[in-house]
């Protein structure tokens, strides 16, 4: 698909990046402030890796997905 | 209908062909229609397409190996591309006819293998993690929803409800501009 910006390999480090940041959110292994970012930011990576799009990437016009146009 | 069978006309005929295998009381067929109708006339002259009512010509449906209605077969060259079975959208349906035109079955169907993998095992993750943290409801919910991303187009019932949702978005936008 054309709004695929992110290689597999990069959505499997983010998906993984992602679940990893939720778990020590939301099982209290990270606690107080850091905890809660923890909780919010792991969404992100986890988001941008399942659909295949970063933002980012598309601002600053960097693809490590090569074979779409 | 000639006294030719459908596979007979099919091969002599010059162009692709969709078969539309409907009945009368078949709602999904009702619903489809018109997007039927309109697709045949922007493919005029390219495609045609035959309707086979399966409850006046069952021969027809066996020889077709039609197992249920609504069900859309794309013929070239006397030979089948590919088939739409039960209620399709309209998205669905242009693809069926470009396919017809083009005489080559889509790559692939859906989401990419990768990409279902990558979806079930976020989304299992998501929900062994909620239920493991509380449990927590939002997590069990985004995990749902990723598991449900993940097969959502190889499931029939959502297939079915897209298409009455798609509808029903249409009618309130075309309701919206009358206003």
């Amino acid at each position: 698909m054309k709004y695929v910006n992110e290689a597999g390999w990069d959505r499997i480090v983010r998906v993984v990046l992602g679940i990893v940041l939720l778990y020590l959110g939301w099982t209290d292994v990270v606690t107080g402030d850091w905890g809660t970012f923890l909780k919010i930011i792991g969404f992100l990576p986890l988001l941008t890796g399942l659909v295949g799009f970063c933002p980012l990437y598309a601002v600053l016009k960097i693809r490590t997905h090569k074979t779409a146009a | 209908m000639t006294d030719l069978t459908l596979a007979e006309r099919l091969a002599t005929h010059p162009r692709s062909v969709i078969v539309n295998v409907w009945a009368p009381w078949c709602a999904p067929c009702r619903r489809m229609a018109p997007i039927v109708e309109r697709l045949a006339g922007e493919y005029d002259g390219h495609i045609d397409v035959w309707k086979v009512n399966a409850d006046e010509q069952p021969d027809e449906v066996r020889r077709l190996r039609v197992l249920g209605i609504p069900t859309m077969v794309a013929f070239r060259g006397g030979q089948e591309v590919t088939r739409k079975v039960g209620a399709r959208s309209e998205a669905d349906l242009c693809l069926l006819f470009e396919t017809a035109l083009s005489g080559q079955a889509p790559a692939h169907r859906g989401i990419a293998l990768s990409d279902r993998v990558l979806r079930l095992a976020a989304g299992t993750a998501l929900v062994l993690l909620g239920l493991t943290s509380g449990p927590s409801l939002l997590l069990l919910t985004v995990g749902g929803v990723v598991l449900f991303t993940a097969i959502a187009d190889r499931c029939p019932v959502w297939q079915a409800v897209r298409v009455r949702l798609e509808a029903w978005v249409k009618r309130r936008g075309s309701a919206s501009l009358e206003v």
